[in-house]
């Protein structure tokens, strides 16, 4: 029995304190990242330089590449290798969320029936309230599954993209709170966000790597020190332990921004009874036609992109029954409960 | 020497840090009078809209020729208004239009073939639409002030509005009058 709004007590939302708290977790979150990869930066220096100084002490070493008395060489390339990698990505990142599914632009020319011309409507307003300087462009995807999601950030590349399904069975209000958590996304920069963090975040696998599979191989000729030997096996624990590291950073970060979404579309509706109303929803709906809507999930190719990106995490279905705390750490969105609770809407005690 | 230079480093970053926060105020000035303007904007469309329904309206009541005739009237007032720079005045004459457009939205109920034609509903979505994005953009307005004002307001921010008085505006929140506040709140909605 899917839940209604009934089951639940409203109070009004603090989205002001939510989005204030979010957005210093995802400054954590990020100077993490980056903090980690300096450090590994910082580590194959380390171990290029304990192979040119073999009888120097790593701590020895590591004073010498703080104080720039050795220069970081290995730091400088990883950053500028970073640097180029994040601006490739914000170049070609924008047509890739659309792959693999049917989908149809909306403009008020091209509005076949009065729902296309309303949900046209709702996004002109809600970025009237978010005061944004430019209409991202509305996409409907062909699907019955309840759905959206939101890509870029600039007026090229903004866009919002909602199904069929959500189209239909929302009414007005509970649209616009979905199309402001939407938008929300797009004035919050969240896809730059996240773009940054799994670029970051691949480099760091890809250079952990590198740097295993080079001390694990690399000549073990005699000539090496103390301070090697020493250095890998850190460079071996890191290799196990930073991927995991690195994926439940970007879930963490990925789950902070669901929560300035939510609490970004209570900003600009003012009410957060339509959004609440419209996430039992789309979950009631997710429950009742679980089988035949993994199925089109499963069909449609591609769809691990928009995994992240949409309103309603499609993997959640499965984990929805299961409240521990492993299956709240791995996934991309909040828990239902949670997410209504952050904006002020919390079951009643039977 | 060492002296010397550790001043000048501290110099140059308060005085780096009294530009961001100069820059910042401008852009928040200039958002403030933007969202403004973007009132502007939504007021224009909505009475562009207005025009419309009523040529549709038309056919099926007298209503709307007194009803047409006080909106023109409410309008020249609020662009009279808007040309002096009273915005108070504005404001309450643009409120009343508001009050007129949702009254007719209760009159297309009472016509079924009206309420039933084509033309008559999109219009309607047209006119939410259009109320809509009228109220968003005030409530925008009001946002960029608030942030405006938080900030200017603040620590240290203060300090450098005292220095260039370009940096201290005053915008007024768009708001109800008091009267027309106590008129809104005591309005009930007769089911007889």
């Amino acid at each position: 029995m899917p839940s209604t709004l009934r089951d639940f007590t409203t109070t009004t939302a603090d989205w002001r304190r939510s989005l204030r708290q979010n957005r210093r977790r995802t400054f954590y979150v990020i100077i993490t990242f980056l903090l980690i990869y300096l450090a590994l930066g910082g580590l194959i220096d380390l171990y290029l330089y304990s192979g040119s100084f073999p009888q120097a002490s790593l701590s020895h070493i590591g004073m010498a590449l703080i104080t720039f008395q050795l220069w970081p060489k290995a730091t400088i390339v990883v950053v500028v290798v970073a640097v180029i990698a994040l601006w490739v990505t914000y170049a070609f990142a924008d047509r890739l969320m659309l792959l693999g599914i049917e989908y149809r632009k909306i403009t008020p020319d091209t509005a076949q029936n009065a729902r296309e011309q309303q949900l046209y409507n709702v996004v002109e307003e809600m970025k009237v309230a978010a005061g944004l300087h430019f209409m991202p462009t509305v996409y409907v995807m062909d699907a019955d599954y309840m759905n959206a999601f939101a890509s870029g950030y600039s007026e090229k590349s903004a866009m919002v993209a909602i199904t069929r399904g959500l189209m239909e069975k929302l009414d007005r209000d509970e649209l616009a709170a979905v199309m402001a958590h939407e938008l929300s996304h797009i004035r919050h920069m969240d896809i730059r966000l996240t773009l940054t963090a799994s670029v970051l975040a691949n480099i760091t696998l890809i250079v952990i790597d590198i740097l295993f599979f080079s001390t694990l191989f690399g000549g073990r000729n005699g000539r090496e020190g103390r301070g090697r030997n020493q250095l890998f096996i850190i460079i071996l624990l890191l290799r196990y332990l930073l991927p995991l590291v690195t994926v439940i950073l970007m879930l963490y970060l990925s789950r902070t921004r669901e929560y300035m979404a939510d609490a970004g579309s209570v900003e600009l509706m003012r009410t957060n009874e339509p959004l609440a109303r419209a996430l039992l929803k789309i979950q009631g709906d997710h429950e009742q036609h679980q089988a035949e809507y993994g199925a089109a999930y499963a069909a449609t190719p591609h769809e691990s992109l928009r995994r992240e990106a949409y309103i309603f995490d499609p993997c959640q279905m499965q984990l929805a029954n299961r409240q521990s705390m492993a299956s709240d750490f791995f996934s991309t969105h909040p828990s239902l409960a949670k997410r209504l609770k952050a904006i002020g809407v919390t079951k009643k005690s039977v | 020497m060492v002296t010397f230079i550790v001043i000048l480093a501290l110099l140059l970053l308060m005085g780096g840090y009294v530009v961001a926060i100069y820059n910042a105020l401008i852009a928040m000035i200039e958002a403030v009078r933007n969202n403004n303007k973007q009132i502007d904007i939504q007021l224009d469309r909505r009475y562009k809209v207005f025009e419309s329904l009523v040529e549709v309206v038309k056919k099926y009541m007298d209503y709307e020729k007194s009803t047409l005739k006080e909106v023109v009237a409410l309008r020249s007032q609020a662009q009279a208004a808007k040309e002096v720079g009273n915005d108070a005045a504005r404001m309450t004459a643009e409120n009343k239009i508001s009050g007129i457009l949702s009254g007719l939205n209760v009159v297309f109920e009472q016509y079924p073939d009206l309420k039933a034609s084509q033309n008559a509903r999109q219009l309607q979505e047209e006119i939410v639409s259009t109320e809509n994005k009228l109220a968003y953009a005030k409530q925008a307005y009001n946002d960029s002030i608030e942030r405006y004002n938080a900030k200017k307001k603040s620590f240290f921010e203060s300090m450098v509005v005292n220095l260039f008085s370009k940096l201290n505006c005053d915008f007024p929140y768009w708001q109800l009058t008091q009267d027309n506040v106590q008129a809104k709140e005591d309005y009930r909605i007769k089911l007889s």
